[in-house]
């Protein structure tokens, strides 16, 4: 059932127009810094010296989610081999701040692994501030969509938060189930990713909620005779489907954006956080409950994959004003 | 070229008879036309002949309809290219400087050397006059015919954006929104000509004007007048019509 599942919703993401390669990106480089950022809070109020095993899949997976979304954040692009001259135009652009931050924290990062790998004291200095420089990237990330003063859905105070949470939840629940792998325990992880997951699923239900307000921007305004008038759709530039159409205008029938929502909320939320409470209560074998907290987290970045994708898709565009909404 | 520069000293710019357009598509063609052989050749089309043509457009015309109590029902045709605003977001959120808004004449222009194609500047247009170019892999739009209106060619009188040259109805004009004493900024403030979606704060360049009111009303005084004389009131006519129609 599951596989043919999964099946099924790898086929539509491999189809689908927002773009798979951003949703990849900010999911699995948000994971990472949400990891990073974790373990500095971890390493403010107790010691993070783990063993050898539990480090090296903690820098590993860090390291390979980070750089993959990275990596695949290049792939939109029309001309991937310019992305360096994204690094120019921080003074006004978000996704060029977004570039720069990400390339930066790479430099106290890899010190970072070196250090606590070689378990020399100094290494929270660098991890303290990669944390600083993923927070900041992450918010860059957030502030990009937040600015778009075209998308309604997006220009909002809880969309950069959101991101945050979301990285930090899955980060920590990430860290949470390598010590159940590993079979350690650290200090405040139990709290603080319950807090996180908690936080996160709230954000998102009162992202929900604000985002049913319509826009001052309607059909009245966008064809600006609306004053005196009532003003509808009659027909669209042509029949076929244009670049506009197929990259911003993008519909999603309202009860499959309800089953997903609930899909993300059951994945990444509840699931994680029974998983967690419940996990003295559970009489299983060890080795089930080592690969039950790998599932738990697979399910929670499929959640996640499942919330940036209405994310994006349930933002209407106010250009879609002039191809036959009449609100936004 | 990161940000918009800090005074303009021109205002190049369009404005657009709502009451005069009729709706024909020349302005699209001829924008096609020029362009795919100008500034940003070639504009690309991907299926042209296929059951799923799309292409790279610079000037589109919708159809709305516009109903009041006063003036009934009005098909209103309306072409929409880029505005060329004055606070143009496409600009600012540009990572790469490749989008830019020029100084002399407020022209906004994309440079294809280093536009990386991320498509950013698309999403923060809000009246959808980006284009992005699938074969090329960078985003075009609207130059206002930068390679016409400056090209010394050419006759003088053809130095105007194509989309205004071949309107075969002049419901389109090019000139200096600047300037407090061209034609063009007259003919906004005698017609009342507005911006699309202010609310988004783009100040663009471009003005729509919208459609007088009609002035060849049927007046109710007028036809009694006629009517009485032949024992048919108004109100007989309009029975006799509406009894017709159903």
């Amino acid at each position: 059932m599951i596989m043919i599942f999964l099946l099924i919703l790898g086929k539509k993401l491999l189809k689908m127009h927002p773009s798979k390669s951003i949703i990849f990106f900010t999911v699995m480089s948000g994971t990472g810094y949400g990891i990073i950022i974790c373990l500095s809070f971890l390493a403010l109020i107790a010691e993070i010296n783990f063993n050898y095993g539990f480090k090296l899949s903690l820098i590993l997976i860090s390291f390979l989610f980070i750089t993959l979304g990275l990596l695949s954040s290049t792939l939109h692009l029309g001309h991937p081999e310019r992305a360096w001259r994204s690094f120019s135009q921080w003074r006004s652009s978000w996704l060029s701040r977004e570039g720069l931050a990400a390339v930066l924290t790479y430099i106290p990062l890899m010190l970072f692994y070196l250090l606590w790998f070689l378990e020399m004291d100094i290494f929270k200095y660098f991890l303290y501030s990669a944390s600083i420089l993923s927070v900041i990237t992450i918010y860059c990330t957030g502030q990009m969509y937040a600015s778009l003063k075209t998308v309604p859905a997006w220009n909002n105070v809880y969309v950069t938060p959101i991101y945050l949470i979301n990285g930090l939840s899955i980060g920590s629940l990430s860290i949470y189930c390598l010590t159940r792998f590993y079979e350690s325990e650290v200090q405040h992880l139990y709290q603080f990713t319950l807090l996180s997951l908690a936080l996160c699923l709230m954000l998102k239900i009162i992202y929900w909620f604000h985002i049913r307000t319509k826009s001052t921007s309607s059909i009245n305004t966008a064809i600006g005779l609306g004053k005196d008038n009532k003003v509808s759709f009659f027909e669209g530039p042509h029949t076929g489907k244009n670049f506009l159409t197929t990259e911003m205008i993008n519909k999603i029938k309202k009860e499959k954006a309800n089953f997903l929502r609930l899909c993300f909320i059951i994945l990444s939320c509840v699931l994680p956080i029974y998983m967690i409470v419940q996990e003295a209560t559970l009489i299983i074998d060890a080795f089930i409950l080592k690969l039950s907290f790998f599932i738990t987290l697979v399910f929670a970045l499929i959640g996640m994959l499942i919330e940036r994708y209405l994310f994006f898709i349930q933002a209407k565009h106010v250009v879609s004003l002039y191809y036959g909404e009449n609100k936004v | 070229m990161t940000s918009l520069p800090a005074k303009q000293n021109k205002k190049l710019g369009l404005v657009i008879d709502l009451d005069i357009c009729v709706g024909c598509h020349a302005c699209a063609v001829n924008c096609k036309e020029w362009n795919t052989s100008g500034h940003s050749s070639p504009l690309h089309d991907i299926d042209p002949y296929g059951d799923d043509p799309t292409g790279v457009w610079f000037n589109r015309i919708h159809t709305f309809e516009v109903e009041s109590e006063i003036n009934g029902s009005k098909t209103v045709h309306f072409p929409k290219s880029c505005l060329h605003c004055s606070d143009a977001p496409c600009v600012t959120v540009c990572p790469t400087g490749a989008s830019y808004k020029r100084e002399e004449d407020g022209i906004v222009l994309v440079n294809p050397e280093t536009c990386i194609g991320c498509k950013l500047c698309s999403w923060s247009c809000p009246y959808g006059a980006r284009e992005y170019d699938e074969e090329a892999g960078i985003m075009k739009k609207c130059t206002l015919c930068v390679d016409k209106i400056y090209n010394e060619n050419i006759p003088e009188s053809d130095r105007v954006p194509a989309c205004v040259s071949t309107c075969p109805a002049g419901a389109r004009s090019f000139g200096d929104l600047g300037d407090e004493n061209s034609d063009i900024f007259k003919l906004v403030e005698e017609r009342n000509g507005y911006d699309l979606m202010p609310e988004q704060d783009c100040l663009p360049t471009n003005k729509y004007l919208p459609p007088r009111e009609k002035n060849n009303q049927f007046k109710n005084d007028a036809l009694n007048s006629i009517t009485n004389d032949n024992d048919f009131s108004f109100d007989t006519w309009k029975e006799i019509i509406e009894d017709a129609s159903k």
